[in-house]
């Protein structure tokens, strides 16, 4: 399948708060801010910025993944806010 | 007791998935432990407790 | 490919360093997984269909979603599970 899954964490690192360009499976195209990828399932995290202030986060399974390329580098505004979104204030609470 | 050394080492349960976690996450290996059984805690909850089915019934891509 | 000199780290060992990368994307992972529970959340799955419904909570290995009022094209589920392998895309606003 995907060269994606097969990356290491350090590859997958090296594109955390970059703005990429993703291309999946039935040729669904994804851009944003890149906030993680998880190591178990090689899914993508990405962030965008919605003009009413807002945040919309899309993940994109690892099994669909074909590519990935970088678009922008990180800006340190928003690496700024991709830093702090989900840490542990956003968490309590969780339980079903 | 009469059981002979041939046997492995009692292994406790979980203990090697200990080892793995820690050979993947070194340091961290606690925390994110400790976050995927919650995570897996609340899966299990819901299923043991609604029964969820599958939808769609037929997968779409195999 | 590229050398092994970058940044402040470059001295610690690269297991080490794959460990902690490894560590802090999977923990960003699972706090997204947990700043989605209870949130609508829309998913495009194979074959061009999309379907909304409320995230309730994944297994460990993300090959499961479980989701409640599942709209689907014939109605509303109360429950169901989501297979990963049937779901390109999720999205959320937290």
């Amino acid at each position: 399948m995907s060269e994606w899954t097969k990356k290491s964490p350090l590859e997958w690192e090296d594109y955390v708060y970059k703005e990429v360009r993703v291309i999946a499976s039935e040729k669904k195209e994804y851009k944003g801010w890149l906030l993680t990828t998880d190591p178990v399932s090689a899914n993508i995290v990405l962030v965008n910025f919605l003009e009413d202030g807002s945040l919309s986060v899309t993940g994109i399974m690892g099994h669909s993944v074909q590519t990935v390329e970088t678009v922008s580098e990180a800006d340190p505004r928003v690496r700024e806010q991709l830093a702090h979104l989900f840490t542990s204030a956003d968490c309590k609470g969780y339980s079903p | 007791n009469h059981h002979r050394s041939a046997e492995p080492p009692s292994e406790k349960p979980g203990e090697r998935r200990q080892a793995e976690m820690k050979h993947l996450y070194g340091d961290s290996a606690p925390k994110i432990l400790a976050m995927e059984a919650a995570v897996q805690l609340s899966f299990d909850k819901y299923c043991d407790k609604k029964q969820p089915k599958y939808w769609p019934v037929i997968p779409l891509k195999f | 490919k590229a050398p092994e000199a970058e940044e402040g780290q470059s001295q610690d060992p690269p297991e080490l360093r794959e460990q902690r990368a490894r560590a802090t994307l999977r923990e960003r992972y699972l706090r997204s997984l947990l700043a989605m529970v209870g949130h609508p959340v829309s998913f495009t799955l194979h074959e061009g269909v999309h379907v909304t419904a409320q995230f309730g909570a994944t297994d460990l290995d993300v090959a499961n979603f479980y989701v409640s009022q599942l709209q689907t094209p014939l109605g509303v589920q109360a429950e169901a599970l989501l297979r990963c392998s049937d779901v390109i895309s999720y999205s959320f606003k937290p």
